[in-house]
């Protein structure tokens, strides 16, 4: 009898527990943004310590601005410069992070078969998709005989790196992002941390999960969204992966009908048609930076091959607005475009 | 009157705590319900070397100055959108970047951000890969 008139206060208290345990409990989420590699960084811990939070975050920030501050294209100042000023004179010895992001990049480049090329910068350096400049259509033909990865030179012994011709340029612009979010995540669980999520602009790395048990929801951009409030294609879970996406609505302008994007040919240093967005899903975020950027130049249907193949998930667009999904992937997304 | 009342106190004291209970559990639950399931405003986060420093309700008309290392900022919010109209820095890319009403602007030389709160339709999401 006893037994029965207290069940009501048990079962009370069992979901007062669970409520709480819920939002009141010693984990959470402690999120921090700042900008870091020329946009913003997202770095989002579960832990139960705010100080053991932020000390973990603010490392993370400080390896990414250094990891910045030597892979950066524009700055006169960068270990990367140096190597693209001294192209076709000397090798120049640079710091192991960047030896190591240039080998990841040559690498994937001879993965794809050049359609990802770090060596883009000669070509990247015309476009400028802010003040909308058309290159002029010469230049851009003798700059994009100076897009070769074959024509780099690393030497594991020195730690340098040598370009074969004179102005030719690395941009790391493709892949220095996902490699940062896989520092981030290293650094993270080095330290302990048991979840995190860290978006370095739209490459992002997650691991663990949010502390109610439930996986880190990432939504890919729409990229021809119907309404400002209705921009989100799809929506999917993701544990010890990383996405990452290309598009050609991140740096473009329109001139005369015809859309001029950032995602360029390394043939011939022109915007690729064909394709609207592309996300790849793989282990690592320098892969799915790098190969996002590759399978939007591939194009939907050889890149969704290629990506089958070489064991990544993708979600492709084309110019039309078809969805292409790789099939390891449909039983988990959720499409959010509205009909 | 006290037999009586002790008789109420026995008859009523499971159902007593049970009630109390649960309302303390729903107005305690009631609070993290609403901040974690109603969608929030929409806001305008101004942020200054990673730190927020104002948080502007978008549909409110305002001209505000922010100080950044290389100077002050001028963020203005009008109809619903947000524009950066001066800022002390060399390139002017934020002010370039003209009227926004959805995503960001990033100053880097100030090291400014102006970023809309309510930015993605999908509240659920924790991030977005674009």
């Amino acid at each position: 009898m006893r037994s029965i008139r207290y069940r009501p206060f048990l079962a009370t208290v069992m979901i007062i527990a669970l409520i709480s345990g819920c939002s009141l409990g010693g984990e959470r989420i402690y999120t921090d943004s700042r900008i870091a590699m020329d946009t913003i960084v997202t770095i989002s811990v579960v832990s139960d310590s705010s100080k053991e939070a932020s000390v973990s975050i603010n490392k993370v920030f400080g390896e990414i601005t250094k990891l910045s501050e030597l892979a950066n294209f524009y700055s006169e100042k960068s270990e990367l410069t140096a190597v693209n000023l001294s192209a076709g004179k000397k090798p120049v010895k640079v710091s192991p992070e960047l030896f190591e992001i240039i080998r990841l990049s040559l690498d994937i480049a001879g993965r794809t078969g050049g359609a990802f090329d770090p060596t883009m910068g000669a070509v990247t350096a015309l476009w400028d998709f802010h003040d909308e400049v058309l290159p002029d259509d010469t230049k851009l033909n003798e700059k994009a005989k100076l897009v070769s990865y074959k024509s780099v030179v690393l030497n594991d012994k020195k730690g340098t790196v040598f370009l074969k011709k004179e102005g030719m340029k690395i941009d790391l612009g493709g892949i220095a992002k996902g490699y940062a979010a896989d520092i981030a995540i290293d650094l993270l669980k080095g330290d302990g941390i048991e979840s995190a999520l860290v978006s370095v602009a739209g490459d992002i790395r997650a691991y663990g999960s949010k502390p109610d048990g439930s996986p880190w929801m990432i939504g890919i951009r729409d990229p021809r969204p119907a309404s400002p409030t209705e921009n989100i294609l799809a929506a999917l879970p993701l544990q010890e992966m990383a996405i990452s996406t290309s598009g050609d609505y991140q740096r473009f302008f329109i001139r005369e009908g015809t859309r001029y994007h950032h995602l360029l040919s390394p043939k011939n240093g022109r915007p690729v048609k064909g394709t609207q967005s592309v996300s790849i899903i793989s282990d690592k975020a320098v892969i799915t930076d790098s190969m996002a950027t590759a399978v939007f130049i591939m194009g939907p249907e050889k890149g969704l091959k290629f990506a089958d193949k070489m064991g990544y998930l993708a979600v492709i667009v084309d110019d039309n607005g078809r969805i292409y999904i790789s099939e390891g992937l449909r039983d988990v997304i959720e499409i959010k475009r509205p009909e | 009157m006290l037999s009586r009342s002790k008789g109420l106190n026995k008859r009523f004291r499971p159902a007593d705590i049970f009630l109390l209970v649960f309302l303390l559990s729903m107005s305690v639950s009631g609070i993290f319900f609403i901040k974690e399931v109603m969608p929030k405003s929409t806001n305008v986060i101004i942020e200054v070397d990673g730190k927020q420093r104002y948080s502007l309700p978008l549909g409110t008309d305002s001209v505000t100055e922010v100080k950044g290392p290389e100077g002050p900022t001028i963020v203005e919010v009008k109809n619903g959108k947000v524009r950066v109209t001066e800022s002390e820095c060399p390139g002017k890319i934020c002010v370039k970047q003209g009227w926004v009403d959805r995503g960001a602007i990033i100053c880097i030389p100030n090291r400014i951000i102006v970023r809309l709160d309510a930015e993605y339709s999908d509240k659920e999401l924790d991030a977005v890969t674009e």
